[in-house]
């Protein structure tokens, strides 16, 4: 957890607009497939990972000579979550395929969300394995594997960021990202206070990279990255123009609530050559959507992900127990029921 | 670096890279008493070029080298005047580009050694041009005097008689007038700073004289500074000022997309014909100019202010975007290392610090040359020659290897052309003699070459509308000291038959021989002066170019050299085309044909303008176009046998450690103080071999003390600049050193027309017989000259109103006043990151007082209270090396290189190649 695992975003190619399709380098993100060093689930998606997570960040702040008061991050805070959760709740007003079902615990005032670990287990199983059917009808189709395919993800990721600053870097070490061996055990969590209508949060995710660094002033916002991977958009019919849309719905909320202002997309082929790469930034994707497809509406999203909180708020505050918030698939409905006095 | 025929080059063959500069002007009201009221310009506003600066950068040498000897106006009068005409030039540049952030301020200190052989012959060639000038003005004024045009009780000033010209080489580190440029540059800022709301917000670093390094060499170490570290914005938008072209190669080499050079557009406003250069009134000519006093009086005589033009460096990067890509290379294109590479290549062709190969020319596209051999090369290459100012040293030989195989045909047909001009120069000659056979052609113009001599200086409209410009006259500081090619010295049997122009050039002794044979040039202007019923042009002409060239004259026939800088009429000459063939458009001429016009005796041979000969040049015994030329070369320039292979390779070896040298020098910063390449001459491209098995290596060493440069590049005329225990060294005979200040120097034409195009043969200097000299004389130095000797360090000067004034006076002033030394908070300092430290020498809340005698002027005044802060800067230093690299986060502008642009860039560059026998 500590900022020594921190990478710092330098893209794998510039992209100057009068370059020459060419002369830009392609860079292939199957490199090094064979020697990944696969993630054992290191990061505790638990509500025990979480306040592990939050302790660790506060102690951090301590040592750097924060003061007491101010280090305690979870004081007068209406909910703690981890970042996953709350972006599936943004997107609920448009996402009619995924349920989900929650845990939420209030204690001093603070109420705690987490996944249902049963119902999350059956989920993960079926969303993976739909993920997985596409994604094996396109392997199919490309002669490649869903794991390659999860693989390339990772890749772009080593391929797009630096252990240190680029002025701390050695040409040699950025030209050689290539060949490193690719380790998914590795992640950065990011700690933010937000706050969503009337309800305060503290949420906690993975951030993949910084831009040049992370501001002595505490004030002042982390230039965070996400670097996602797509395939090039050749197709420009209506329904895959919504697809892409849906896409970026789910990027903008996850980047949205951990207050990450950039989004790097590295484009690959089919057989997973990086063609391109395209910076967006977080602030402008409803805009784009709002001129593209209109499929999504961002205030709608906040909107309503506002009056949930302030919802469960209600419902939960200084109460004891614990409850479940449920959404089912289509249902367009959110419910709460106590399961534990 | 100065290479006067680059910024010609590149802006010929690309284009677009120019545009002009939208300027306001202050406006002026007149008042109802008959007074006038100036408006400055308010530059919070937004800029009108329709863009917004962040940095802005002056190469300070390019405002105080034309500020002191304007080209378009008298003189300043004295130190002070100079000043206020730095203040406004720089505050003429800054209202220009308007930085929203930083104002650095860069002076030339102490340079490194291999940069003085250059400055040393630029500064004897300098002191002898301004010697020649004050004979032949006071011998000007004390013929004046004679046939009373000046009186006594008529102008009182001129009774004290006329003025000598003032010492440009006094604009070298260490000296008198250094230390009062800085001082009043720090005046300016704090005064500017106090004074001007548009200067609350920026920052301004000086580094003046004290701090070693070339001014743009400090610009771009800061830079790079700045790059290195954390917090720096990839789309900071940069300018830097100056004059010299290849300020455009350190732009690309910093990497930074969004950079531009600014620089006056020299070839904008021409003088009227039959009006004075320098105040722009008719009636008179520039020496006879009695300066600007009666100028106001008269209406719409002022001369408007030159314009200034933009280069882009971010439309460079796309022309060489294509250039630099070969089809189906070998490996990816990385356009960052191309850019470095073609940075590389225009080095081969012209720089400071190493004479050119006698095979490469820029008026011969000599960069193209290059460029079609590298691209020829790329996949035999495997990748780019260079690597973060890093030369790759079998890659470098396979590019001199494509050269040398192309050496002897270049040389040939070099000469070819020669012919074919000189044939055709003769015959139109001859035409013209039976068409007017009284009247001279003013102009002589080869057929396939810009106007012989000064070239370079042409303005046209491209096709497209883009701006073809030239090189700016280049002030006596911008000259290349080595030009090779062809090549005769002393050792030449020519040189005993008779006297030529390099005798002439070359020293008192050689000139007063030459005189006692033919009349003074000022007597001749004498007889001009008194008999002439010539057009007062002609007058101008002739005095202008007599001034500008010395009092020589020699017998041979020929053309005259033109020793020291061009004059404005020459670039004139050059800049339309048109006047060239107008004779009704006089004032347009090429002074190395009218140079003696105006002593129209006939009696001088080789200047003599009435010589219809043709300009046959003196016989090249080198003969680079005829076999065995690189025996005859060595034999005659190097003095060694014609078969000492050896001795070639060893030349070579020096020029590839300069080659190395300078790359760093441009890319890192400079690699070592006291290394130097140790000849006037450049080797063959035939004469590297086996550079895969050569290691180069530098010791960085110590820069030299200002004393220790200015006892290294002065001649014992300049020796007012150097303090007064020092002077023995220069001039008696018993001073170890003497023969380091040659009165008389030899200069090579080396197959040029003109001396300053040639090489000046001085004795190289030992830097430790110099030292130990030189420490024999330290114990006599005063307090105050020890003073200027030492280093000194940049200032970062602000407004009080600055948000950073806080941490500053907090730090350094406050109640619990903390460490000497503090790290600048880029959140407060807007990105400027580095260190400050407290200057002993700032008082807050004191007065700012005006260093200056203060009388002419009411304008630069002390105030009451200062109200800018001054500290030391320190830069962050680099963590390892700078990387030739694009930083992330960086956006690109639109592209401004249309289809066409592309298709024709791409076209040309493929057709250079070998494979279409380019
Ligand atoms: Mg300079």
């Amino acid at each position: 957890m500590s900022d020594a695992w921190m990478r710092y975003y330098y893209p794998p190619l510039f992209q100057e607009p009068w370059s020459h399709i060419d002369t830009t380098p392609r860079v292939s993100l199957s490199n090094g497939f064979d020697n990944w060093i696969k993630a054992d689930e290191s990061i505790d998606w638990h509500l025990d990972g979480l306040l592990q997570t939050i302790q660790a960040h506060e102690e951090a702040l301590l040592e750097q000579g924060i003061p007491a008061a101010e280090a305690k991050v979870s004081k007068d805070v209406d909910i703690v979550a981890w970042r996953g959760i709350l972006s599936k709740i943004m997107a609920a007003p448009y996402d009619f395929f995924s349920d989900f079902e929650l845990n939420a615990t209030c204690f001093q005032d603070t109420i705690y969300l987490e996944l249902n670990h049963s119902y999350k287990d059956v989920v993960e199983v079926n969303s993976t394995q739909r993920q997985q059917r596409g994604m094996q009808q396109a392997a199919n189709r490309h002669g490649t594997s869903p794991e390659l395919m999860q693989y390339w993800g990772y890749k772009f990721e080593a391929l797009s960021t630096l252990p240190r600053p680029w002025g701390e870097c050695t040409r040699e070490e950025i030209e050689s990202r290539d060949t490193d061996i690719v380790n998914t055990n590795v992640q950065y969590c990011s700690i933010v206070r937000t706050g969503i209508g009337k309800t305060s949060l503290i949420l906690a995710g993975e951030v993949d990279c910084v831009l040049d660094r992370k501001p002595d002033d505490r004030d002042k916002p982390i230039p965070w990255v996400e670097l996602k991977t797509s395939a090039t958009q050749t197709d420009q019919s209506y329904k895959a123009l919504k697809k892409w849309e849906a896409k970026l719905l789910r990027i903008w909320a996850q980047s949205f609530l951990l207050g990450v202002p950039k989004v790097v997309v590295g484009f690959r082929s089919p057989v997973g050559q990086l063609e391109s790469i395209q910076e967006l930034e977080t602030q402008r994707i409803p805009g784009s959507v709002r001129k593209g497809q209109r499929s999504w509406d961002g205030n709608v999203c906040i909107n309503m992900t506002a009056a949930f909180l302030e919802f469960l708020k209600e419902s939960l505050m200084g109460k004891d127990g614990v409850w479940r918030v449920k959404m089912a698939r289509h249902s367009k409905q959110i419910s709460i029921l106590q399961v534990e006095p | 670096m100065g290479v006067p025929a680059l910024f010609r080059w590149l802006s010929k063959k690309y284009p677009k890279i120019i545009s002009p500069v939208v300027e306001e002007r202050p406006e002026e009201f007149d008042n109802d008493d008959g007074t006038k009221t100036k408006v400055p310009v308010d530059t919070r506003k937004p800029n009108p070029n329709g863009e917004e600066f962040d940095n802005l950068y002056l190469d300070m040498n390019g405002i105080v080298h034309p500020c002191s000897h304007p080209e378009d106006r008298p003189p300043p009068a004295n130190e002070e005047e100079m000043m206020i005409a730095v203040f406004e030039y720089t505050d003429r540049v800054v209202n220009m580009v308007r930085p929203r952030k930083l104002l650095m301020i860069a002076v030339d200190g102490v340079a490194p050694r291999a940069k003085m052989n250059q400055q040393r012959s630029r500064r004897f060639r300098s002191a002898q041009e301004a010697a020649e000038k004050d004979k032949a003005t006071a011998e000007f004024h004390a013929l004046q005097k004679a046939n009373g045009r000046i009186t006594d009780n008529g102008d009182g000033e001129e009774t004290e008689g006329p003025k000598k010209t003032w010492d440009s080489n006094s604009i070298t580190p260490g000296t008198p007038f250094m230390d009062l440029l800085a001082a009043s540059l720090r005046y300016w800022v704090s005064y500017k700073a106090s004074t001007d709301p548009a200067w609350e917000k920026l920052k301004v670093i000086i580094s003046d004289a004290t701090v070693p390094g070339e001014g743009e060499h400090k610009i771009m170490n800061f830079v790079r500074s700045q790059r290195s570290s954390p917090g720096h914005d990839p789309n900071t938008r940069h300018v830097i000022y100056g004059l010299d072209a290849d300020l455009i190669m350190l732009g690309i080499g910093t990497h930074e997309p969004h950079f531009r050079v600014l620089r006056e557009d020299v070839f904008a406003n021409e003088t009227k014909p039959g009006h004075c250069r320098k105040c722009n009134q008719p009636g008179h000519m520039a020496a006879e100019c009695r300066g600007t006093e009666k100028k106001q009086e008269e209406e719409g005589v002022e001369k408007p202010l030159k314009p200034f033009i933009w280069l882009h460096v971010g439309i460079l990067r796309e022309y060489l975007a294509v250039e630099m890509s070969v089809p189906n290379q070998p490996f990816p294109f990385q356009l960052e290392r191309a850019l470095d590479d073609w940075v590389f290549m225009c080095f081969f062709v012209g720089n400071d610090f190493l004479p050119h190969l006698p095979s490469l020319d820029i008026r011969e596209d000599g960069i193209d040359t290059l460029i079609a051999i590298w691209r020829d090369n790329i996949p035999v290459m495997g990748g780019y020659v260079t690597k973060d100012g890093h030369v790759d040293l079998a890659r470098a030989q396979i590019i001199l290897d494509g050269l040398a195989k192309q050496e002897d045909a270049i040389f040939k047909r070099r000469r070819e052309g020669e012919l074919r001009k000189e044939a055709s120069a003769k015959r139109r000659a001859e035409q013209d003699e039976r068409r007017e056979s009284g009247k001279r052609r003013r102009f002589v113009k080869g057929s396939d070459d810009t106007p012989t001599g000064f070239d370079e200086s042409v303005v046209r409209r491209g096709t497209r509308g883009g701006i073809i410009r030239g090189e700016a006259a280049p002030d006596i500081n911008a000259l290349p000291t080595f030009v090779p090619g062809a090549a005769q010295t002393k050792s030449d049997p020519r040189y005993t038959a008779g006297l030529t122009h390099a005798d002439i050039v070359g020293g008192k002794a050689n000139l007063d021989k030459a005189n006692a044979d033919n009349k003074s040039a000022a007597a001749a202007l004498k007889e001009k002066l008194m008999g002439s019923k010539k057009p007062a042009d002609e007058q101008k002409a002739g005095v202008d170019a007599l001034f500008a060239n010395g009092t020589a004259n020699g017998e041979n026939g020929g053309p005259a050299p033109v020793l020291g800088k061009r004059t404005r009429d020459m670039i004139d000459g050059a800049a339309d085309d048109g006047a060239l063939s107008d004779p009704s458009t006089p004032g347009r001429n090429t002074p190395n044909k009218e140079i003696a016009n105006p002593m129209g005796n006939g009696t001088s041979g080789a200047l003599g303008g009435n010589s219809k000969k043709e300009e046959a040049m003196p016989e090249d015994t080198v003969k680079l176009w005829e076999e065995g030329y690189q025996g005859r070369y060595y034999e005659q320039k190097f003095h060694v046998s014609p078969d000492d292979y050896e001795f070639r390779h060893k030349v070579a070896r020096s020029y590839v450690e300069g080659l190395a040298w300078v790359l760093l020098y441009y890319f890192q910063g400079c690699p070592s103080w006291t290394w130097y390449y140790p000849y006037h001459y450049a080797p063959f491209a035939a004469d590297f071999q086996d550079l895969d098995k050569m290691k180069v290596e530098f010791s960085k060493g110590q820069p030299f003390r200002p004393y220790e440069q200015l006892m290294g590049v002065m001649p014992a005329a300049s020796n007012h600049t150097i303090p007064e225990p020092f002077h023995p060294l220069m001039t008696e005979d018993d001073s170890p050193i003497k023969e380091f200040y040659p009165e008389e120097f030899e200069v090579d034409l080396n197959g040029k027309k003109f001396a300053w195009q040639g090489v000046a043969l001085l004795p190289f200097i030992d830097e430790k017989r110099l030292l130990d000299a030189m420490a024999t004389k330290y114990p006599l130095l005063s307090d105050d000259e020890n003073r200027r000797n030492a280093f000194g360090e940049e200032a970062l000067i602000f407004s009080t109103n600055h948000p950073l004034y806080a941490d500053v006076a907090q730090n350094f002033y406050g109640k619990r006043a903390g460490a000497p030394k503090f790290k600048l908070r880029p959140e407060v300092s807007e990105a400027l990151m580095g260190k400050v430290s407290k200057a002993e020498s700032y008082i807050p809340e004191s007065e700012l007082v005006f260093p200056l005698e203060g009388s002419s002027q009411d304008v630069y005044t002390n105030l009451d209270v200062d109200g800018s802060v001054t500290v030391n800067y320190h830069m962050p230093p680099i963590s390892g090396i700078h990387k030739s690299m694009l930083m992330p986060g960086v956006k690109f502008s639109e592209p401004v290189l249309d289809y066409n642009d592309v298709q024709m860039t791409r076209e040309r560059a493929n057709r250079s190649g070998r494979s279409h026998g380019g």
